[in-house]
């Protein structure tokens, strides 16, 4: 273990003129082919099987249970790419999941439109149009936007949606939008239960790996060299604010899909799914489990919505409490989040082949 | 005419609670560069000071009085054990001060429940100018945020404390250099901070009625005044204040509120997109 670190010590010192994606990639292949990674692909394996055979041991209404928090997950893990990979701060994220959610709850309402291959693409696209209105207005132009602003912007953005569903007749108001029709399939309709559970499996499971090609990618090395110093990879020509804006795009597109999901599972939308509280839970989740592995941010999702399931019957009023608690410990004293326990700083660095010492993310 | 008159004493009242609001938000963020997403939590801890005394049968005016002190040495002991940690990052700043406001806003909900408590006005009844009543409690606010503005600009730019404060955020290597125990100005600048949100809590909770979301409600908009009126300043934040307050006070008196209430956002992140530095860009105190 000593020798191999110290060969890929070696490796990227001796090439300084590289550039930092050049750089990168050749660390990401030393370590590929002399350390091989343990702990990650254990985690993911064992939180894939305990995904698949939980229904088997399940009740029914606990199902229904796990396939929200998969959705969730699947929310998740949008936030996590766009804050745990390019370090851009979404404290809005949950535009993208409520807009989307919305426009497939309109979509079903007003033109009984719920055809799966209709809806979720319907989904998506809202999630990736608001996306890139929102990240090009506050991420592009002359002057690179202050990571303060991009927050601020972001959560300006989440609030002012929910003030506006809240307001609007046609959105149901306070209401929401109730009673949506289930997802169809031709004549087949995806009613919540086991089905619902293994579909929305099936798309977190292809999203992940979509999302675990993309950040060990050319492109993921220039996400993590962006995360880690926007300056030096935009002196590398690299153009920083598009690269923002696009994981950002992509971002909002998976949260519109995990929004659409979520719209049809619950069978109703509401102003909450667009605003504040939804967009800070999401953070929570990712801060959690660990941002900047994909991971990370399934099992914060997992363990945050199981914890506060299973206290919501004794313990409902303190859970809110003790959550704001743990939060406060993991920022100050875990800010790699619950993953960090198990998952050696090496290895996490080592899956998206950039050198990084130390995170940004970290509290000195 | 008298309707006219009604609506500018509206937009006045509703524009200097805002300003009230946003004061220790702003001296926070331009002072030592944190974004304090616990602010509306002070605010609402001294609504709740305030209500507590009441509904212990202390006269409405000593819980007022005492919240700021009271709200202020808690910002204190939270500085010193945890903001105190977040200075060189400021995103986990803002996570780590959203936690603290999480904390105390579920601690606050868990004792009052999801009540809406109201507290009396200790000056109550209405000032008669003419056919036109305005409220005097509403009068007294407005009155009192102008001497709490002019009491913080004349502290930080007459004393040797406000001198001090201004040279930890203009150069704190310096200032540490020259004597100046830059932590501890830090812990009195975030207890001044919090002390002043107390008392903007203190004060509106007759008009608005105390409930655990009531931090939370002014917390964005104090955040984008923040931005509008440009962070480094004392007056800045001020000024944004206002704007901010008297639009979206204004703005519901011409177009349908929910338009308005978006418009407001809209306009101003539109307006810190294009002048960053906003409206006063660092100038002065």
């Amino acid at each position: 273990m000593g020798a191999t670190e110290q060969a890929v010590r070696t490796g990227i010192d001796e090439q300084p003129d590289l550039s930092m994606a050049e750089r990168g990639a050749s660390a990401a292949l030393v370590s590929q082919a002399r350390a091989p990674r343990r702990v990650l692909p254990i985690v993911e394996i064992l939180a894939l099987l305990v995904a698949v055979f939980l229904p088997l041991v399940l009740q029914d209404y606990l199902t229904v249970f796990a396939t929200r928090v998969i959705i969730l997950a699947l929310f998740a893990l949008s936030f996590d790419l766009v804050w745990g990979y390019a370090g851009i701060m979404s404290f809005g994220q949950a535009l993208f999941f409520g807009s989307a959610g919305y426009g497939v709850a309109l979509l079903a309402r007003d033109l009984n439109v719920t055809s799966i291959v209709l809806v979720l693409p319907a989904a998506m696209l809202i999630g990736l149009i608001v996306s890139l209105l929102l990240g090009g207005f506050l991420l592009l132009g002359r002057n690179p936007s202050s990571m303060i602003f991009v927050a601020l912007g972001t959560l300006t953005g989440s609030y002012a949606a929910d003030r506006l569903a809240r307001g609007w007749y046609y959105l149901g108001g306070q209401n929401g939008i109730p009673s949506i029709p289930p997802m169809s399939l031709g004549s087949y309709d995806l009613t919540e239960g086991p089905v619902y559970y293994y579909f929305a499996l099936g798309i977190l499971l292809v999203v992940y790996l979509l999302c675990r090609f993309l950040v060990r990618s050319q492109f993921g090395l220039a996400l993590a060299g962006l995360r880690e110093n926007e300056q030096r990879i935009a002196f590398f020509g690299y153009k920083a604010q598009h690269l923002k804006a696009i994981v950002f795009a992509v971002g909002g597109t998976i949260a519109g899909l995990a929004g659409g999901l979520y719209a049809f599972h619950e069978g109703f939308v509401w102003p909450n799914m667009l605003g504040v509280v939804i967009s800070t839970q999401v953070v929570l989740y990712v801060l959690f489990g660990g941002s900047g592995t994909l991971i990370g941010a399934v099992i914060g999702a997992v363990i945050i919505e199981g914890v506060s399931f299973w206290l919501s019957d004794n313990y409902r009023d303190i859970w809110p409490i003790l959550l704001g608690i743990l939060l406060l410990l993991v920022i100050l004293f875990r800010p790699l989040g619950l993953i960090s326990f198990v998952l050696g700083e090496r290895e996490r660095v080592g899956s998206f082949g950039g050198k990084a010492k130390g995170s940004r993310h970290a509290a000195p | 005419m008298a309707s006219a008159f009604v609506a500018a004493f509206e937009i006045l009242s509703f524009g200097a609670i805002i300003v009230l609001v946003v004061l220790g938000l702003g001296i926070i963020a331009s002072m030592m560069g944190i974004f304090n997403f616990a602010q509306g939590e002070f605010v609402l801890l001294g609504a709740y000071v305030t209500y507590l005394a009441y509904s212990h049968g202390i006269p409405v005016w000593v819980g007022m009085a005492a919240a700021p002190f009271l709200v202020g040495a808690l910002g204190f002991v939270l500085e010193a054990l945890i903001i105190r940690r977040f200075y060189a990052a400021p995103i986990v700043a803002m996570l780590g001060t959203y936690a603290l406001g999480l904390i105390i806003r579920e601690c606050v909900r868990g004792l009052i429940g999801g009540l809406y408590l109201s507290v009396p006005e200790p000056i109550g009844g209405s000032i008669d100018l003419g056919s036109v009543h305005i409220s005097a409690w509403r009068f007294t606010i407005i009155v009192v945020t102008i001497l709490v503005i002019i009491g913080c600009y004349l502290l930080l730019s007459r004393t040797t404390f406000g001198l001090r404060v201004r040279a930890t955020l203009e150069n704190p290597a310096l200032a540490r250099a020259s004597g100046i125990s830059t932590a501890a100005m830090y812990g009195t600048t975030f207890a001044f901070g919090a002390a002043l949100a107390g008392l903007a809590g203190a004060l509106l909770v007759p008009v608005f009625s105390l409930f655990a979301d009531l931090g939370i409600r002014f917390l964005i908009q104090g955040f984008v005044a923040v931005m509008v009126g440009g962070v480094g300043s004392f007056i800045g934040p001020v000024a944004g204040a206002a704007v901010i307050g008297t639009l979206s006070a204004a703005l519901p008196w011409v177009m349908a509120p929910v338009i308005a209430d978006i418009l407001v956002f809209v306009l101003a992140i539109v307006f810190i997109k294009f002048r960053p530095q906003g409206l006063l860009s660092g100038k002065g105190v």
